[in-house]
């Protein structure tokens, strides 16, 4: 705990009567990029809120820089957050909402005068710095709310899935200039997010939630090659995963005798680990598609569906054909509940 | 077209219904002669100057203007609290807070001004001014809370979040954010609470008394005693004023969308 | 939305405590008022109110003429948003405050223009006599013409706003639509039109008709003691005899139309849906 700068410990987050976070523990590092990343409706937004007293936790502490914060109200917790919606203030130009916080601290005018334009720098807005938030285009309304946050040199950053109102082309865009203010800065940032590609290539730490639990903490890497659960399997692309059952798989349309028995509740594969063309199990291809450097097959099967890809450069098969298949216990994956 | 020119047609003369007895009044008031003709017997100045002359039109012109300021400033003083409390609040009791709240524009006036008169004035010594100012100011808060309510939502609420974040205090955040976002919902709801305030008679009707009279009242008993153009001078300065409000508001705020 | 609803309640009692203490609770007094009969509880106020022949005939009038000044407002209304809606962007605005402009000024004023149009020596029967269609003047003051037409303009703006927003969000090109697929104007009226805005309708219809209920000034300058309505009656009844138990009465009556229209309309369009 000594290290971390932002720890909540069996944090109970409820509406009214509604538990939407039931006993939530978690520490964050210094300088660290967290993604905080579930389906809707996981409690990520709400914990987010938590953190920034937006919300009272039921029960339960949160400490900040090794303070307790659990009781303190929002505006004194030096926290930044950067909304979904960007909440800027419509009547304020862009230098006066970067400025708005650095009033409210009496700061003198010749030093809001310099932070805020050191800040529209950051984002890259000096030169939009008279006009209106009306004025501005989606990336750039985002870019002057991260810098009205990082203006106040807040402990941590919190962003509320901060690319997911831009289009493909900004959002990559904003991907890197968030990994470059956060390099600059070296403030902690925990976004929330439902994107697994987003939190994959930007945080430093994935934390991965389902019904307001901690599936799995881990990096990107480790999330992505050793999901733990069938949740995070699913959550991270495997496409075909089928419990276990004494030696028989079992998937949607029925099960399969295998020659192995293994200690754990599912099996996974990624569509690249099945192999195709020989096995000793028969699937009829019922869908056939390029995918540049490979071909995703659909096979019908004893199972039901399942999905294969091998290198283009392979042999090709047809829609209609009944080829062997394998699913290799070594190339499979196992999972626990 | 035909149909252009049908349709161009049924506009003109609506708008002439509604609107052509007005210019008919103001040249009503324009006679030179004693009595309400039309077409009026030549033309002077005369009976507009005679309503400044007026004494009691005087007298409740200033009772009819500080009840429709003061009533609606007390009307927002409570309505806007209100309103924000109804769109930002998940607060107990919400769907009675505002029937009760809106409950003045279901009550017509008359019976409004008999209430208050036998249960408020008569009994409890209030005088008939502040009556009128207590009538007026319930009168016109549905209004406030309805218009400010419209602005407010219109406004997201996580800017004041962002507010509170960056340091402010809940009422400073209010102040600083808020206020200024609907600025023009404010200023619609005070025009539209004056206007409200100042045309309403039937409140008036029983809550009245010696020297103590609105200018619609005092316009409707000179009208039983005199038929000279004086009241219709009068009623085209009155039309004036509202048109000119109105004009200067909807230039400014667009304020038609909140009527 | 902000958790503290206490915080909230607060900021909302005011308002609620104002109205409901110095507004509400005189008037169900005074309302009240008209079940006591010499002190006991009784439903005898009500029982003699209902047998005048001059109350039923007052109740009635007020309701036809609420009626049908609501009809006839829903009908010049459609005439006129049609229209209006399709005129250009600007002058749809001038027009629209054109409109919206009567309700701006006095109904005094309003009112008082028609003694001048509709006196014996007004402007309609000096026409009249004029083009040689009658000796002598008719009377229109102080009959339930004038107090209709005097209702019907002070009312109409109300109707023509809701039905303008109304078929503003009718989706674009319905109308052309349905006209392709081969529907009269009368199809096009009743088959996409009405059901489309009958929000609005029902918005305005409520207006009006309860406008027309608790109307004073208009009844009281254009109907006189002659055409009594029931906010006038009820004015004559507690000037002329004291009669606050008739005063009761007629306040109850009024709410509890005005209210019901209001639930009425409502019911139907949602019926219809």
């Amino acid at each position: 705990m000594s290290n971390s700068i932002l720890s909540l410990k069996k944090l109970n987050l409820a509406y009214n009567k509604t538990v939407v976070v039931p006993d939530l523990d978690l520490d964050v590092r210094e300088g660290e990029l967290i993604a905080l990343l579930g389906p809707s409706g996981c409690g990520k937004t709400t914990t987010m809120r938590a953190i920034a007293g937006l919300m009272a936790p039921h029960s339960g502490t949160i400490h900040i820089d090794g303070k307790d914060v659990t009781r303190m109200p929002a505006n004194k917790r030096g926290i930044g957050l950067v909304f979904q919606s960007y909440a800027l203030f419509p009547h304020l130009n862009a230098f006066e909402n970067v400025a708005f916080g650095l009033r409210l601290k009496k700061l003198a005018e010749t030093e809001i005068k310099s932070k805020v334009e050191h800040g529209l720098q950051t984002v890259g807005l000096a030169h939009l710095a008279t006009r209106k938030p009306a004025e501005m285009s989606g990336g750039q309304q985002q870019r002057l709310s991260l810098a009205r946050s990082l203006v106040m040199e807040p402990k941590i950053l919190l962003l509320d899935e901060p690319l997911s109102n831009l289009d493909a082309r900004l959002r990559l865009d904003m991907r890197t200039e968030l990994q470059r203010v956060q390099r600059e800065t070296g403030v902690t940032m925990v976004f929330v997010t439902h994107d697994q590609s987003e939190a994959l290539a930007l945080a430093d730490r994935i934390v991965l939630m389902k019904d307001g639990l901690i599936e799995q903490i881990g990096t990107p890497s480790e999330l992505y090659n050793r999901p733990r659960t069938k949740f995070a399997a699913d959550f991270f692309g495997f496409e075909n995963i089928f419990k276990i059952s004494g030696n028989a798989l079992v998937g949607d349309a029925g099960s399969l005798q295998v020659s192995y028995q293994v200690d754990a509740e599912y099996l996974a594969w990624r569509p690249s680990a099945v192999t195709v063309g020989n096995g000793s199990y028969n699937g009829k291809i019922v869908g056939v598609a390029f995918a540049g450097e490979h071909i995703e097959y659909v096979l019908e099967t004893l199972l039901g569906q399942i999905t294969a890809s091998s290198p283009a450069a392979e042999r090709k098969f047809k829609v209609g054909e009944t080829i062997k298949f394998d699913l290799p216990l070594a190339s499979g994956f196992a999972l626990y509940p | 077209m035909n149909s252009k020119l049908a349709s161009r047609s049924i506009i003109v003369i609506t708008l002439l219904f509604l609107i052509g007895p007005f210019g008919i009044i103001i040249l009503a008031g324009l006679s030179a002669g004693d009595f309400m003709t039309f077409p009026p017997d030549g033309i002077s100045l005369k009976w507009y100057a005679k309503v400044f002359e007026v004494k009691s039109f005087r007298a409740s012109f200033a009772l009819s203007m500080f009840l429709a300021i003061g009533g609606t400033i007390a009307a927002l003083l409570l309505g806007i609290p209100a309103a924000y409390a109804i769109s930002r609040y998940k607060i107990p009791f919400a769907e009675t807070i505002k029937t009760i709240v809106a409950a003045p524009i279901i009550v017509p006036g008359i019976i409004v001004g008999l209430a208050l008169l036998r249960y408020l004035v008569v009994p409890l010594n209030f005088t008939v001014t502040i009556a009128l100012f207590l009538a007026h100011t319930a009168l016109v808060l549905p209004y406030a809370v309805r218009v400010v309510s419209s602005s407010l939502n219109n406004l997201r609420s996580d800017m004041e979040e962002a507010a509170v974040l960056l340091g402010c205090s809940r009422v400073g955040a209010f102040i600083r954010v808020v206020l200024p976002n609907i600025r023009s919902g404010v200023l619609a709801a005070f025009i539209l609470g004056f206007v409200t305030s100042f045309n309403q008679v039937p409140v008036s009707l029983f809550l009245s008394g010696p020297g103590v009279r609105t200018l619609p009242i005092d316009m409707l008993s000179y009208m039983e005693m005199t038929y000279d153009p004086s009241v219709a001078a009068l009623s085209a300065l009155l039309a004036f004023l509202s048109v000119a409000i109105v004009f200067i508001a909807e230039k400014f705020l667009g304020f038609s969308r909140y009527v | 939305m902000f958790q503290n609803n206490r915080e909230g309640l607060f900021l909302a009692l005011p308002a609620a405590v104002f109205t409901g203490l110095l507004f509400l609770l005189p008037v169900g007094f005074l309302l009240a008022e008209a079940f006591k009969v010499e002190g006991s509880w009784s439903l005898q106020g009500y029982i003699d109110f209902a047998l005048k022949p001059l109350n039923q005939t007052v109740f009635l009038r007020t309701l036809k003429l609420g009626f049908f000044v609501a009809l006839l407002s829903a009908i010049i209304g459609y005439l006129c948003a049609f229209c209006i809606i399709n005129l250009n962007d600007k002058s749809r605005g001038r027009v629209f405050g054109l409109v919206i402009l009567p309700l701006m000024i006095s109904p005094v004023a309003r009112t008082y223009a028609w003694i001048v149009i509709l006196g014996r020596t007004g402007i309609v029967n000096d026409a009249l006599i004029g083009m040689g269609l009658l000796d002598t003047p008719i009377r229109i003051l102080f009959t339930e013409t004038a107090v209709f037409i005097g209702l019907l303009q002070l009312f109409l703006p109300l109707m023509i706003i809701s039905l303008v927003s109304a078929m503003e969000n009718l989706p674009k090109d319905v109308i052309a639509a349905a006209r392709v697929l081969g529907a009269n104007w009368f199809q096009v009226f009743t088959k996409v039109i009405l059901p489309l805005t009958k929000d609005g309708l029902v918005m305005g219809g409520t207006l009006v008709f309860t406008g027309c209920l608790t109307a004073y000034i208009t009844p009281a300058i254009l109907g006189g003691s002659k055409v009594l309505m029931l906010e006038t009656l009820l004015y004559q009844r507690v000037n002329v005899a004291n009669d606050f138990i008739s005063a009761g009465i007629i306040a109850t009556i009024l709410i509890v139309m005005s209210f019901s229209a209001n639930q009425l309309l409502k019911r139907i369009a949602s019926a219809r849906q």
